[in-house]
C-alpha cells in the first residue's frame, strides 16, 4: 500500500516537474533615447565610420572581422542616427545610438546574437590611431591615422567590462544588392523587441541591415489591407484575448480593439506601414506579399500611391506586389489596370516571363539555378531568393554573385557577408 | 458477469493550476504515463481473473454522462481598450465519455463534452463588447482504478481512480462588438481526473471527478468538479 503510493506520488512529481519548460526571453538591456541629431558626428565623420573593421578584442564571440554602417530614421524634420554593427557569428548584431552627452565621438546600445538569446550592453569611443597610440578622434586626421572604435561590451553582468576593439580595414562592398528583412524586419519568435510586421519593426528593420522589407498582406473582412502573417489569430504573434480564427473574420475595428501583437503593438494596415517606410525610413525596397485571396485592387491602389508619394520625396523606392501562387497570380490578372503596377514573381520562369513580371523570386532550396538567374537578369529582371537563413548558403550565394538579392529572417547575417565581400 | 466497482482517485495535486513559466509538454504526458505504467504493472495483479489464460473476458461498454461546475484558473488578457471591464471564469461543464472495460483494470475510451472556459465583457466608446470562450475536449482517455490498494472492497480508497487523456481540443470564440464574430480553432491538450464512484445498483454507479482540462496551444484549463452517473451499457 505505502509502495504504491510512494509510485502514485513519484509519477505526479515527475509529471509536473517535467512540465517545466523554459520561456526564453531577450528584453533589450539598453534604454534607447531616440534623441534626434548627430551630436559630434557629422555626416562627413560617420561617413568615414562606415566600413569594415578587423576585431582585435572580442574575435571570440563576434569573429574576426564586423562590417559597420549608419542608418537612420526620421520623424518630420528630426532624424534619428544609429550605428550598427554586423557579426558574422550567430547572426549577431550592435545596435548602438550617438552619445550626446559625452565630451568625445562616443556611441552606446546593445548587442544581441539572433540564434539564442545573449545579449548586452555596448559602448565604443571613435580613436586615431596613429603611431600606434591611440588618440580621441575630432575628425581631423592624417593619411597615415587608422580610424578604432574603442569600446566594451557586457556579457550579462549587468555593465561593459569586456574590451573591444575594432581596427579600420577598408570600406564596405559598395555593389548594389538588395538585404530584404522578412516579415517587416524580423520574426517575433526572434525575440526581437518589436514585433514582427508591426510598424515598429518597420522602423527598425535598417538598424538590422535590411535595405528592404517583406510585408505579409491579408484583407479584413470589411477589405482594409492588413499586415498579419499566420492564417489565423495565434498565440505565436499575438496576445492572449480569447479571439481565434482567421483575419478576414474580423473588421479593422475589431482587430484594433481587442488584438495586440505579441510586443503590444497593434496590427497594422498596410497603409500604415507604407507610410512609415516613407516617411520615416531609409528603405529602398518593399515586397508586398500577398496572402489574400480576392481582388487585388486595393493593395494596388495603395502600391501606386506610395510609390508616387515616394517619387515626389526624391526617394528611390521600389515597392512591388508579390506573387507567390496561382491564386495571387489570378488575382493580378483580374485588374483591370495594371500599368503602374510592378510585381515579383515566386513561380516558374515562364510564369515570370508571361506576367512581365519586373523580379523573379525563386525559393532558395532550388539552388544557385545560374543559368535561370543569368538569363532572366540579361531580359532585365532581378533576381531574389527567399527565404534564405543559413549562413553557409548566404555566404555562397553572396560569394558567387548571381542573384540580386535575398530575403532573410537574419538580415545581419546577409549585411555582413554582403558588406566584407572583396 | 463482473462489472468491476469504479473508482476513482482525487489528484489534488495534478490540479493544481501551473504557474505562468510551466507550460505542459510532451514531458507531462510522459510523466502520465509512468504513471500509468507504473500502477498497471501493480494492477495486472487480480485474485479473481485470470488475464493469462485462454478464456479472456468478460469486456463492458460503460456510459458516462456528467456535469457540475467549472473554474478558469488562467491569465484572460483582456484588451487594455476596454473599460468598465468584467470578467467570468465559472462554468457549467458537460461529460460524456465511453470506456472499455476489459478483464484487467486498465480501462481505455474517448471522451468528449463541453466546457464554458471564460468570458468577459467591457465598453469600447460606450459600447458593449464581449468575448466568450468554449472547448470541447475530443480526448482518447485511460482510467485506472485504485482496486490493486489492499482492504476489503467497502474500504473508500478502493473506489477511487484516476483518469487521463491526450487529444484535442475545440476552442470556439465568441466577439459580441460591431456584430458577432465566432470562431474555432484547434488544440492539442490533455487532462487528468480523480473520482470516487459509489455502487448504486448492477448497472448503474454515480462517481463524483474532480478534473484538469488543459488545451495547450491556446493556453487555456479548465479545473472542473462533476456529479456523474455511469451506466454499463453492454457486456460480452
Amino acid at each position: 500500500m505505502k509502495r504504491a503510493w510512494f509510485y502514485l506520488l513519484l509519477g505526479v512529481v515527475s509529471a509536473i516537474g517535467l512540465s517545466c519548460r523554459t520561456e526564453y526571453e531577450a528584453p533589450v538591456p539598453y534604454d534607447f533615447s531616440d534623441k534626434p541629431g548627430s551630436g559630434k558626428f557629422t555626416s562627413a565623420i560617420r561617413r568615414t565610420v562606415d566600413g569594415v573593421y578587423a576585431v582585435s578584442n572580442g574575435s571570440t564571440e563576434f569573429g574576426n572581422q564586423v562590417a559597420l554602417r549608419w542608418t537612420y530614421t526620421h520623424d518630420g524634420v528630426d532624424t534619428v542616427h544609429s550605428l550598427s554593427i554586423f557579426s558574422g557569428v550567430s547572426a549577431g548584431f550592435f545596435s548602438l545610438e550617438i552619445n550626446q552627452q559625452a565630451d568625445s565621438l562616443a556611441v552606446s546600445g546593445f548587442w544581441r546574437k539572433l540564434v539564442n538569446a545573449s545579449t548586452g550592453q555596448a559602448h565604443f569611443s571613435l580613436k586615431a590611431k596613429r603611431n600606434g597610440q591611440l588618440l580621441p578622434y575630432t575628425g581631423q586626421s592624417l593619411e597615415s591615422d587608422t580610424l578604432v572604435m574603442d569600446g566594451y561590451y557586457d556579457t550579462g553582468t549587468g555593465s561593459p567590462q569586456q574590451k573591444m576593439t575594432l581596427t579600420y580595414l577598408r570600406p564596405l562592398n559598395p555593389a548594389p544588392f538588395e538585404i530584404i528583412a522578412h516579415r517587416g524586419g524580423g520574426r517575433t519568435s526572434d525575440l526581437l523587441n518589436a514585433s514582427e510586421n508591426s510598424v515598429r519593426i518597420i522602423r527598425l528593420a535598417s538598424r538590422l541591415g535590411a535595405h528592404g522589407v517583406e510585408l505579409d498582406v491579408q484583407y479584413t473582412k470589411d477589405s482594409i489591407p492588413v499586415l498579419y502573417h499566420d492564417n489565423k489569430l495565434n498565440l505565436r504573434l499575438v496576445q492572449k484575448n480569447g479571439l481565434s480564427g482567421t483575419i478576414n473574420q474580423y473588421t479593422y475595428q475589431q482587430l484594433k480593439t481587442f488584438v495586440r501583437l505579441i510586443n503590444g503593438e497593434e496590427i497594422p494596415t498596410l497603409e500604415q506601414a507604407l507610410q512609415t517606410v516613407v516617411d520615416n525610413t531609409e528603405l529602398d525596397f518593399v515586397w508586398l506579399d500577398s496572402k489574400f485571396n480576392g481582388p487585388m485592387a486595393r493593395v494596388q491602389a495603395l502600391q501606386q500611391r506610395y510609390n508616387e508619394r515616394a517619387r515626389q520625396a526624391g526617394r528611390n523606392l521600389r515597392i512591388i506586389i508579390g506573387l507567390p501562387s496561382t491564386e495571387a497570380i489570378a488575382s493580378y490578372q483580374g485588374l483591370a489596370n495594371k500599368a503602374n503596377t510592378p510585381i515579383l514573381c515566386e513561380l516558374d520562369t515562364a510564369t515570370t516571363r508571361g506576367l512581365s513580371a519586373n523580379i523573379w523570386a525563386p525559393r532558395w532550396t532550388l539552388g544557385p539555378q545560374t543559368d535561370e538567374v543569368n538569363a532572366m537578369k540579361a531580359e532585365g529582371r532581378d533576381v531574389f531568393v527567399w527565404t534564405l537563413d543559413e549562413t553557409q548558403f548566404i555566404e555562397q550565394f553572396i560569394g558567387e554573385g548571381n542573384f540580386n538579392g535575398i530575403l532573410s529572417n537574419y538580415s545581419s547575417i546577409v549585411a555582413y557577408y554582403h558588406y566584407t565581400t572583396q | 458477469m463482473v462489472f468491476y466497482p469504479i473508482t476513482r482517485l482525487s489528484l489534488l495535486t495534478i490540479t493544481t493550476p501551473p504557474n505562468k513559466s510551466m507550460k505542459p509538454s510532451i514531458a507531462m504526458l510522459l510523466g502520465l504515463f509512468v504513471l500509468i505504467s507504473v500502477t498497471t504493472s501493480r494492477a495486472q495483479y487480480s485474485p479473481h481473473v485470470d488475464t493469462t489464460g485462454a478464456k479472456r473476458g468478460p469486456y463492458n461498454l460503460v456510459i458516462t454522462v456528467g456535469g457540475g461546475i467549472s473554474y478558469y484558473p488562467k491569465h484572460i488578457g483582456i484588451p487594455a481598450t476596454l473599460e468598465q471591464t468584467n470578467n467570468g471564469r465559472w462554468g457549467v461543464p458537460f461529460t460524456i465519455r465511453a470506456m472499455w472495460y476489459p478483464d484487467h483494470r486498465l480501462l481505455a475510451g474517448i471522451e468528449t463534452g463541453w466546457t464554458t472556459l471564460y468570458s468577459y465583457r467591457g465598453r469600447v466608446n460606450g459600447e458593449r463588447a464581449r468575448v466568450y470562450v468554449s472547448g470541447v475536449p475530443m480526448l482518447l482517455v485511460f482510467s485506472m482504478p485504485l482496486a490493486w490498494l489492499s482492504g476489503t472492497e467497502r474500504r473508500l480508497t478502493r473506489r477511487l481512480a484516476i483518469t487521463g487523456g491526450t487529444g484535442a481540443y475545440l476552442i470556439n470564440s465568441r466577439l459580441n462588438y460591431q456584430g458577432i464574430v465566432d470562431a474555432q480553432e484547434i488544440s492539442i491538450g490533455w487532462m487528468v481526473a480523480g473520482s470516487y464512484v459509489q455502487p448504486v445498483g448492477r448497472r448503474v454507479r454515480i462517481a463524483t471527478e474532480l478534473k484538469w482540462l488543459n488545451a495547450t496551444a491556446t493556453q487555456d484549463a479548465d479545473f472542473s468538479l462533476q456529479l456523474q452517473l455511469l451506466w454499463r451499457a453492454f457486456s460480452w
